[in-house]
């Protein structure tokens, strides 16, 4: 059903399905990341390691405690600090406290949603400090004051007049639209500030229990040198992003990297496991590591979404989603857009709130085709769903349109009734007739039911039903026809 | 040490465990299980030099398709040529002088380049672990030369730890990154790359490099040379003498 006046969801979908620039970036982005990931999978000469990789992944989500407190051990070993934060504000708070102790000025950051997730960019400037991204994509987002669109292309929405424009006017360089001049800029200006930083901020995509090293992947090697040449590095990492052993991590940062971008392995793959020792003339001289919970215990707690923990943050689902091919990475209004993050933003930060990003998706399943490590994405929308339509004290979920369940619940009726039925039918036959455009489809419904016609044109209803078409054509068959179930049934 | 505790007893209870049980790594032998490596390390030791110049030239494909320039010499002072013209022809990047950074590695002390420099002025430096100024002299720098320990053939990739004398910025600030690589330290594929490091009792930091840096960030547009070197440079050292 349409919604009356519309939804920011609706919004951002639409002023993405109307922005060409958009349309066709995200059509050649799917053509090649999407097409030749499921390519890839094809032709992989493993072709158990996707089933074998998630089943390592829900092994480690089943002894999350032991893996996390033997990372912790090692990386103390070292001389690092490690944080568990239970939540949001408790990860920003022992951040300040490390930025402060070091009388910190200036942040480099490597590219990390959870950053965004927790919104500790914000809390770290309104500190007095200047936070900087270090990530092309990012620093282009950064500069624009805008949000990044896709997990591993960020700034996919912009193209090169207006990122030209962007450097002519923040960086006071002349005007230039050639990627490799504007690259070259923003590498000089943002050397400046890695070689200055007082702390480097980052994420973590896989950490691993046995050696006690987080690893972080990357192209540019920005994050490298936010690892390497501030005095302090702190990464944030989800509790959920380690494996067991380096065997584990060998096998799933591959998957990592070809989901991502098609490689065997990314440029860097750099391996932190806590402060420089005495001997490494750079390196930062602390470390610290917090992992963080932020609703994923919760998660973790539902058999029904635990496997979405699963997730190795490739991006690959995105360059694959019809739905996210068309309205593009904003109208998700999330730091996780795509089809992962339309089941991790409502199960992170509430189901009612996100509702439309579960409904928006169409379930066609291709998300699960294409995840490295084979995550039942729709499933899981379609739990979500249900937990929409019916409610849920687990999740704290109201039931989001009462009226609509009332409405349905009258469709059972009706549906299960024969009788009712046909009335029913005969009724709308009549009343759909001036709807009916000189095509012979609908072109336009009335009230609620607009929606349906907003975008497409609808077949009317037929002038006789597939029952009564079948029982004046077949009706010497309608005998046999009970027999053969009859004998299904039995076998 | 609160924190964690709290934390990871609300791990157990979401997983229905006991929250206030601490369950122990030795409770749980097959967690950490990883498979024996003997099979792999003796493949890697026993490798002919004809099986051997099989990697090289594989590592040299799959890293032409990475944009990495790989070059096959038979000695060192070969190295050295190659090492000195890459010095000559390139200018420096961010200032005006030419600087080069060098890890402590004997194989990059036997290219003797300090004998090569007569008449340039041409700077170079070695990553001792006393001095202090190796981050000042990096930043200045426009090539840095490695010797990793581990090349990987499938992937391209060269592995460098972080080692006393060895630092990480050496490979990542200068305009250009030269790997000199010699032949016995090429394996095949990740596999048993992650067997070698297996070995290794002390792993701090160390990387994995497979190309120069890059960024398709404007328009998908491939760009190398995004924050670390433009240029990786790999140099095979495959000594003739050793196909005896």
């Amino acid at each position: 059903m349409s919604a009356k006046p519309q939804s920011q969801y609706c919004r951002d979908a639409q002023k993405g399905m109307g922005s060409p620039r958009l349309q066709a970036s995200l059509h050649s982005l799917q053509n090649r990341f999407g097409k030749g990931a499921m390519t890839l999978w094809a032709e992989m000469d493993d072709q158990d390691m996707r089933r074998r990789v998630k089943q390592s992944r829900m092994k480690n989500l089943d002894h999350l405690d032991i893996l996390l407190a033997e990372l912790a051990k090692k990386v103390r070993a070292r001389g690092g600090h490690v944080h568990f934060a239970e939540n949001a504000q408790d990860a920003i708070d022992y951040t300040l406290e490390v930025a402060r102790k070091n009388e910190v000025k200036r942040v480099v950051k490597g590219k990390s949603m959870l950053s965004m997730e927790i919104a500790i960019d914000s809390a770290l400037q309104e500190a007095g400090m200047e936070v900087v991204e270090t990530d092309l994509g990012e620093y282009i987002i950064q500069l624009a004051d805008d949000k990044p669109s896709h997990i591993i292309a960020p700034c996919i929405h912009m193209d090169r007049s207006r990122i030209g424009e962007l450097f002519t006017e923040k960086l006071g360089i002349n005007y230039t639209d050639d990627p490799p001049s504007l690259t070259a800029a923003a590498r000089k200006a943002l050397r400046e500030k890695l070689l200055s930083a007082d702390m480097g901020l980052t994420g973590c995509n896989l950490a691993c229990a046995a050696t006690g090293h987080i690893s972080l992947v990357s192209n540019e090697g920005n994050i490298r040198m936010a690892t390497t040449m501030p005095p302090v590095h702190v990464a944030l990492m989800g509790m959920e992003r380690i494996v067991a052993t380096l065997d584990e991590h060998r096998e799933t940062v591959q998957l990592l990297t070809r989901g991502a971008a098609l490689q065997k392995l990314s440029t860097y793959v750099s391996f932190v496991g806590g402060p420089s020792t005495s001997d490494d003339p750079d390196g930062p001289k602390e470390f610290h590591l917090v992992i963080i919970d932020n609703g994923r215990s919760k998660i973790l707690a539902d058999p029904e979404f635990r496997e979405v923990l699963a997730c190795i943050r490739c991006g690959a689902c995105l360059n694959i989603c019809p739905v996210y091919g068309r309205i593009g990475g904003h109208a998700y209004n999330s730091p996780y857009c795509g089809p992962i993050g339309a089941v991790i933003t409502p199960l992170l930060d509430g189901i009612n709130k996100h509702a439309d990003l579960c409904k928006g998706e169409t379930l066609c399943g291709a998300c699960k085709d294409i995840c490295p490590v084979q995550i039942d994405l729709p499933r899981m929308l379609a739990g979500l769903r249900q937990k929409l339509a019916y409610g849920s004290d687990r999740w704290n979920t109201k039931q989001h349109n009462p009226l609509e369940a009332y409405a349905f619940t009258l469709w059972r009726q009706v549906v299960s009734w024969s009788p009712l039925y046909r009335t029913g039918l005969k009724i709308a036959r009549l009343c759909q007739r001036p709807f009916v455009g000189k095509n012979s489809m609908i072109k336009r419904m009335a009230g609620l039911a607009s929606g349906w016609t907003d975008g497409r044109d609808l077949p009317p209803i037929a002038k006789k039903t597939f029952t009564e078409i079948w029982q004046k054509k077949h009706a010497t068959a309608e005998v046999k026809l009970p027999m053969a179930t009859k004998e299904d049934n039995n076998a | 040490m609160h924190n964690q505790t709290t934390f990871l007893s609300a791990i157990r209870t979401a997983l229905g465990e006991t929250p206030n049980i601490e369950r122990s790594k030795s409770t749980f032998p097959k967690l950490f299980a990883a498979p024996d490596t003997a099979e792999t390390l003796k493949k890697i030791r026993s490798r002919t030099v004809t099986e051997r110049n099989e990697l090289v030239k594989i590592l040299l494909h799959n890293g032409n398709t990475l944009n990495i320039s790989s070059h096959i010499v038979e000695s060192l002072p070969e190295a050295a040529d190659l090492v000195v013209e890459l010095i000559r022809s390139t200018e420096p990047e961010f200032n005006y002088t030419k600087h080069v950074i060098m890890h402590d590695h004997p194989d990059i002390a036997a290219l003797e380049l300090w004998k090569r420099f007569n008449r340039e002025a041409v700077t170079l430096h070695t990553t001792f672990s006393r001095d202090r100024q190796i981050t000042d002299k990096t930043i200045a720098s426009f090539i840095g030369i490695t010797a990793p320990t581990i090349g990987v053939a499938d992937s391209a990739t060269v592995i460098q730890l972080t080692e006393p004398g060895r630092p990480r910025s050496t490979s990542l600030l200068p305009s250009l990154h030269i790997a000199l690589l010699r032949r016995e330290n090429i394996v095949a594929d990740l596999a048993e790359a992650y067997a070698l490091l297996r070995q290794k009792s002390h792993l701090d930091s160390f990387v994995f490099i497979s190309g120069p840096s890059k960024t398709a960030d404007i328009e998908a547009h491939m760009v190398y040379g995004a924050h670390g070197p433009r240029e990786l440079h790999l140099i095979v050292l495959a000594e003739p003498e050793l196909e005896k």
